[in-house]
This record gives C-alpha cells, sequence and structure tokens, in this order.
C-alpha cells in the first residue's frame, strides 16, 4: 500500500500545512531520542501522543508494521550490543521503546505528507538548488528505473534455468550496469527535452 | 547501516550532522564548478539508479539476501562530489519518504554512508589504480573491488564510533562487532561494485566520468574530501583507538560469551600481545584488508579478460 | 503561401565516430503544410528533428543551413527558433521530467516569462485542446502511455509554436490510442513534421513524404505517388501501405472512397 499522493486530500491532517508537519514531527522526534537512557515514565508521554493522533492520520496498522519490521532489524542489531553496560536489560528495552517511537513518528508523517509538498517546503527554506532538482527528478524517474529493472529481471529469468548463486550475482550485475547505461542515455535525452522547451 | 533515531546523543548528533553539512557543501561547491548543464539531470538520474539498485536482492546464503549500498560505485561512475550528492539524496529520501533511518540521525547516516563511504572508497580506488599494474579493464574492476569493500568497513568504524561517543554502546565493543560483520558484508559489496563497473565498462566505457586511462594522482580538490575523511575519523575513532590498553580487559573478560556471537571468526584469535577485544580487530582487520586486496586481485583476474579476448566477446550496442 | 521551414544542403557528422548523419539535405516546408519523413532505422530521421530546433549541431555553425520562417537558425537566436519550432520527443517519459501535469505543461511558458492567473489559463486551454482537461494536479508515472503523449503535446503547445515536429508519435500506442492522437493532429493548425514509421498515418495527414536513407535525401513528393512506387519505397526499407495496395496512384479507383478505406 502506497502513502497519499497530492491526488487524495480528503482526509483531515493531509490537508495540513507541510512545514507544521514537518516542524511538530521534528520537535516530537529530538526529544523522544534524546530521552534519558533509563527507563523512565516520561517516556509514556511521546507514547501517548502518537496513540492519540495516530487516528486522524488513518494509517492502517499492517503498513505501519510492514515498514517497523524492516527497521526492526537494524534496531535490534544495535540495541543488542547495548546489552554489555551493567544495567543491560531495561537499557535495551528503553532503547528498542525510544527508537521505535521515533520510527512510527516518522511513519505518520511520510503517510500524511507527500514526498512533493516536503520538497515545497524544502525550497521554502532555501536548500540547495542543485539538491532540489536532483531530489525532484530522483522522485520522478523512480517508478520509471524502478520497471525498467523489472522487466530486465523478468526477462532474464525467463531465460534463467538452473539458479546458480554466482550466477545470479553476473546477471544481477549485468542488470544493474545496463540500468546505469540506460539512465545515462536518458539523462542525456532529458536534458535535450529541456533546453527544447528553453531551458537554460 | 542505517541508524534509526535513539542511539545518538545530542552531541554526536550535533557533531556528525556538521560534519556531514560541511562534506555536502564541499560537493556542491565542486559539482556547482565543475559539472556542465548537460550533466545536470544525470544527478537526478543517478540518483533513483542508486535507490533501485539498492533494492535488488544478491542471494547469499539459504534464502537471506544482501543488497548493494552503491556509495563507491556512484563515485567511480559519477565522480565523488556527485556521488557524495547522490547518496545524500537517497537518504532523504529514504528517510522522508519511507522512513528508513532517523529523522535526527540523518546527518550521522549522510556521513556514514554519503561522505565516509563514498570518499575513504573513492580514494583508495584511485590509490589501487596508482600503484597496481594490471590491464586497463583489470585494473579498475580490481581497484573497484577493493574500494567497495573498504569503503564499507571504514564507514561502519565511524559508525561505531558514533554510537560509542553516544555511550549507546561501548567501543570495545561496538568496534568490533560493526568492523567484522561489515567486513564480511563488504566481501558483497565489494564484488556487486567490481561486476557492476565491469558490466558498464564492457557496454558504454565512455560514460565513467572517472579518468581511468591515466592511473593519475589525485587532484587538488579531492584533498578537501581526504581532510573531511580525517577529521570524522578523528572525531569518532581516534579517541576510543588511542585508550585501547586502558582497562578494558576486564570489561574484555564480561564481554566473552555475548561478543563471540557477533564477532567474525578470525577476531577469535587472541594474540599474546594485544588482550581487548577491540585490539584483536584491529588486527583482524589488517589482516581482513590484505586478505580482501588479494581476493579482489584473483577477481579481477577471473572476470575480466585480458584486452585482446574482450574485444571479440564484447557484446554488440543495440 | 509562405515557408515556414527551409533546409539547403545540411550535413552533419557524428562527433563520436564521424561518421556522417546527414549528407546535403535541402528540402522546404510551406506554412500550414504537413509532411512525413520516412525513411528506415538509422536513416537519421530523428538527428534531423534535433537540427531543427537547434539542438543540434552541438556548435551552431558559421553559416546557416536552416531558416524558420525566414529567419535563420544561429547561435544567438536559438531561443527564438526553439519557441518557434515545439519538438515532441520519442518516448513521453524524456519529456515529462516534472511532478505534476500542470508543471510540465507550465514548464515552456515559465521559461518565456508567463506567471500567474495567465499561465494557469494557458495551462488549462493546452490541456484542453490535447483532451485531458482536468488532469493539472495528475502524477506522471500514472498516466497511461497515450496519456503521457498528449501531455508532452500540451506542453509543446503551451509555447505556441509555429511548427510543429514530431518524433514518431503513434508509436507504443493502442489503436485507439493511434485514432485519437491523428484526429489531435489533424485539428492542429500550422506547418508539421513528422517522422514515422506509421506509413497509414502519413498516408491520412501528410501531403507531402520525404524519403531519407544512409543520411541522404533519396525521394521527396506528393504522398500517394510516392508510396504507391512500391520499388521505391523497398529499396528503402519501407513498403506500399495497405491502404494504398489496391488504390491508383493518381486518384481514387471508382467506387473506392478517397481515404482508401481507413476510418476516421
Amino acid at each position: 500500500m502506497q502513502p497519499p499522493d497530492t491526488e487524495s486530500r480528503r482526509r483531515r491532517l493531509h490537508r495540513a500545512s507541510p512545514r507544521l508537519k514537518l516542524l511538530v514531527t521534528l520537535l516530537f522526534i529530538i526529544p523522544t531520542a534524546l530521552l534519558p537512557r533509563h527507563p523512565d515514565l516520561l517516556y509514556l508521554i511521546p507514547a501517548g501522543i502518537l496513540i492519540l493522533v495516530w487516528p486522524f492520520t488513518r494509517m492502517p496498522l499492517s503498513h505501519a508494521l510492514r515498514r517497523l519490521w524492516v527497521v526492526e532489524v537494524f534496531i535490534l542489531g544495535i540495541a543488542l550490543l547495548a546489552l554489555v553496560s551493567p544495567e543491560a536489560v531495561p537499557i535495551f528495552f528503553a532503547t528498542l521503546f525510544k527508537s521505535n517511537l521515533c520510527v512510527f513518528a516518522m511513519l505518520l508523517l511520510t503517510w500524511t505528507t507527500p514526498f512533493q509538498d516536503i520538497l515545497q517546503e524544502l525550497r521554502r527554506w532555501r536548500f540547495p538548488s542543485v539538491m532540489l532538482t536532483t531530489l525532484a527528478l530522483m522522485y520522478r524517474y523512480l517508478p520509471v528505473l524502478r520497471e525498467e529493472s523489472r522487466r530486465m529481471s523478468r526477462a532474464r529469468a525467463s531465460r534463467t534455468f538452473r539458479r546458480r548463486r554466482l550466477a545470479a550475482w553476473q546477471d544481477l550485475s549485468l542488470i544493474i550496469g545496463q540500468l546505469f547505461v540506460r539512465s545515462a542515455d536518458r539523462a542525456e535525452r532529458i536534458y535535450l527535452a529541456m533546453c527544447a522547451r528553453g531551458w537554460k | 547501516m542505517h541508524l534509526p533515531d535513539g542511539f545518538l546523543d545530542a552531541k554526536t548528533a550535533l557533531l556528525s550532522s556538521g560534519v556531514a553539512a560541511a562534506g555536502v557543501t564541499v560537493a556542491l561547491r565542486q559539482v556547482r564548478a565543475s559539472l556542465e548543464p548537460r550533466q545536470m539531470p544525470m544527478l537526478g538520474l543517478g540518483a533513483a539508479f542508486v535507490f533501485v539498485a539498492q533494492m535488488l536482492n544478491f542471494p547469499i546464503a539459504g534464502g537471506t539476501s544482501g543488497h548493494l549500498l552503491g556509495g563507491v560505485l556512484a563515485a567511480i561512475l559519477l565522480g565523488p562530489g556527485a556521488a557524495v550528492l547522490v547518496m545524500t539524496c537517497v537518504l532523504i529520501v529514504q528517510c522522508l519518504m519511507f522512513a528508513d533511518g532517523g529523522l535526527v540521525s540523518l546527518g550521522a547516516n549522510v556521513f556514514n554512508m554519503g561522505v565516509v563511504n563514498v570518499c575513504g572508497g573513492y580514494f583508495v580506488f584511485k590509490l589501487a589504480r596508482t600503484f597496481i599494474r594490471m590491464e586497463h579493464h583489470r585494473a579498475a574492476v580490481f581497484a573497484a573491488a577493493f574500494a567497495g569493500w573498504f569503503g564499507m568497513v571504514l564507514a561502519a568504524a565511524v559508525c561505531a564510533g558514533e554510537l560509542a561517543l553516544s555511550q549507546t554502546v561501548p567501543w570495545a565493543y561496538a568496534f568490533p562487532a560493526m568492523v567484522n560483520t561489515h567486513m564480511l558484508i563488504g566481501i558483497g559489496e565489494g564484488l556487486a561494485t567490481g561486476l557492476i563497473l565491469l558490466a558498464v565498462l564492457r557496454a558504454r566505457p565512455e560514460l565513467v566520468v572517472n579518468s581511468l586511462q591515466s592511473g593519475r594522482a589525485l587532484r587538488g580538490r579531492d584533498v578537501l574530501y581526504g581532510v573531511l575523511l580525517c577529521l570524522g575519523l578523528a572525531l569518532f575513532v581516534a579517541p576510543f583507538t588511542c585508550s585501547w590498553p586502558d582497562g578494558l580487559e576486564s570489561i574484555g573478560q564480561r564481554l566473552g560469551l555475548p561478543a563471540k556471537t557477533v564477532v567474525a571468526p578470525l577476531s577469535g584469535y587472541r594474540f599474546p600481545f594485544l588482550e581487548s577485544a577491540a585490539g584483536t580487530t584491529a588486527v583482524a582487520g589488517a589482516i581482513g584488508t590484505v586478505v580482501a586486496f588479494i581476493a579482489a586481485y584473483i577477481l579481477a583476474r577471473a572476470v575480466v579478460p585480458v584486452l585482446g579476448t574482450s574485444k571479440k566477446d564484447a557484446t554488440s550496442r543495440h | 503561401m509562405s515557408t515556414a521551414v527551409e533546409v539547403r544542403q545540411l550535413s552533419y557528422r557524428y562527433p563520436q565516430n564521424g561518421r556522417l548523419a546527414l549528407d546535403e539535405l535541402s528540402f522546404s516546408v510551406a506554412e500550414d503544410e504537413c509532411i512525413g519523413v520516412l525513411g528506415p532505422n538509422g536513416a537519421g530521421k530523428s538527428t534531423l528533428l534535433l537540427h531543427l530546433n537547434g539542438l543540434l549541431p552541438e556548435h551552431a555553425p558559421a553559416a546557416p543551413n536552416l531558416w524558420i520562417a525566414g529567419e535563420p537558425i544561429l547561435s544567438r537566436n536559438l531561443d527564438l527558433i526553439r519557441q518557434r519550432v515545439g519538438l515532441l520527443f520519442q518516448d513521453p517519459d524524456d519529456q515529462l521530467i516534472s511532478a505534476t501535469v500542470f508543471e510540465d505543461v507550465a514548464f515552456g511558458p515559465r521559461q518565456l516569462g508567463v506567471e500567474g492567473a495567465i499561465l494557469k489559463s494557458l495551462v488549462a486551454h493546452c490541456l484542453a485542446q490535447v483532451g485531458l482537461s482536468g488532469f493539472e494536479e495528475r502524477q506522471p508515472h500514472r498516466l497511461s502511455h497515450g496519456e503521457k503523449r498528449r501531455v508532452c503535446l500540451a506542453g509543446v503547445l503551451a509555447c505556441k509554436p509555429s511548427v510543429l515536429v514530431l518524433d514518431e508519435p503513434t508509436s507504443d500506442l493502442d489503436p485507439r490510442g493511434r485514432r485519437e492522437f491523428k484526429a489531435l493532429l489533424q485539428s492542429l493548425p500550422g506547418a508539421k513534421i513528422i517522422a514515422t514509421h506509421d506509413l497509414e498515418l502519413v498516408v491520412d495527414l501528410c501531403s507531402r513524404v520525404l524519403v531519407l536513407d544512409d543520411g541522404k535525401l533519396v525521394a521527396e513528393g506528393p504522398t500517394v505517388k510516392l508510396l504507391s512506387n512500391e520499388p521505391l519505397m523497398l529499396a528503402h526499407g519501407l513498403e506500399k501501405p495497405h491502404s494504398l495496395l489496391h488504390r491508383h496512384p493518381h486518384g481514387p479507383i471508382a467506387g473506392e472512397p478517397e481515404n482508401g478505406g481507413t476510418d476516421i
């Protein structure tokens, strides 16, 4: 399931100012991430805030769980290292909890704020123009390149009769290499198309 | 290596964000000065390319799969400045669109994967190219494979430093854990980087920005990246490396059991003169570097035919 | 009728390998005329099209070979030429670079200084012209191939060109998309130059045809006459279109409809 884009602005929070949402998220995450290492009743405050806000965003639990699962690997991996300190176990859980709260807050942000709006906000904050152009073009061509890589993978798979790991690495490398070549060619054509409409 | 929020303390987050911002500024300046308008769309497409490449599954063992990071690959294909910007944009999109990687730790992630990985790998790539006498494409693949591995390990070391500085994980534990795991993961990264570069060289060698013909010495502006790299190492790695001998043996013994579960086999060796786990890792790291170097060399020889035969089997375009 | 496009002895060599891509091409296109450019792959059709709005050669020559409405294409007036000549690229994904349809159609006029309410109404007008009213907020990657093509055309029309140059406009379109696009092209005024493999499109839209092969202009003349010349067509990697198979080159056979049986 994809987060909504500019086309689906029915929900209230989705229509709220992106600047507000970004700032609120930042103001939430910074103190939460920097909460004291030891578990504390303080932890309940950010948790409570998230639980209160969540229904308004209409973010489905399945989406949240799926994304949290991906990040959990990193969180657990590093949190396990924290087990070395004397008060290991409570700190482990505290770090786990804090981290997941922050991820959840980011999920709420990304669910309610289309990336284009975030880009607009960054533009207002005088983000460097080279980066803004790069981000915009990247956002535009991600699906195009993803589809190209899928097509190449499928074409390759339809002629793969014996699955061998090393061969898979070679095939993948060929596909990625080819993807780069095609991207470079496309970038050249994009440049021409932009010039054709007066870009300097 | 994407650090989520909650593992770095305020000072580390600020410090790493600061160096990250410095690195990105240097890259911006270089790109603005040297990139022609014709090459501008390639930044955006390059970023999309890296993002999509990171999504592909490289099979490892028994159902697990690994993913390319692509920082060193980007540096070789697009140049270091462009690669820094490209990786930064990839990380920004991953954070702000997919909630992968924390917002507060975005600075640290950008520094580790966007500056250290890219610049460190690029440096090593150029050095390796300068000092190794090998046929053209072979040298490139060898250097790319080794640089891919090295960049990964370097970034892991700095990441460990950041965790230690935040006092989330003690250095004596963070360093071996991060570096050892990434010495293994780095093998995949190096292998993939080398193979992908080979694929591009065979198809369209003129697309590779990095001047492969001359194993020329590093240029002036490349030094600036080196400075930033050293700064990062000085901030996040050096403070800990100096304190190895002090009182880590007791911690080392307490770590004995859990340490072995995450530490690679090589570090299991106890050298009589280096008691601490961190010290052992450093030696293992040195050995690992030599092994990776040799492995990359063998890879290049095996995978890249000599120029004469490669012309015959080169695929024709269209 | 004045000349919309004039080409005199245009030659071009590829910078990578020095191969001659265009060899002393000369032709002209009148105002409101629609001509087709045919030829096998690699004949130089796309290269020619890129010359028509100054994108090639990379460095403008000292003496001009191309004139648009009497204005020579030189390095100093490239901006003017690019506004006068609207170029539609073969792959709409190369042209549709912005995040929304509105932003993309507005791209050209913005370069020309159009802003605000005027810009909004211009974009709306152009989208209506291509049959995509209300598509302003749509995202490019959610559009069908035909819709993307039409957005690109709207973006080109927004610059108010006097000459339209189209590179394979009906490739990859399904039959309905192709019919709709053809009807759209028929409704647009001004000179049109269409490079295509779609021979039936050429029969329906173009009064004159140029045949390119290996960079040379090997034939030029009225559409039906030239396309009925089967030996000529086959010699240059083409063929006689089906709609002309039973048609006399100098006019319809008694009892056959004017268009040779093709639908609207």
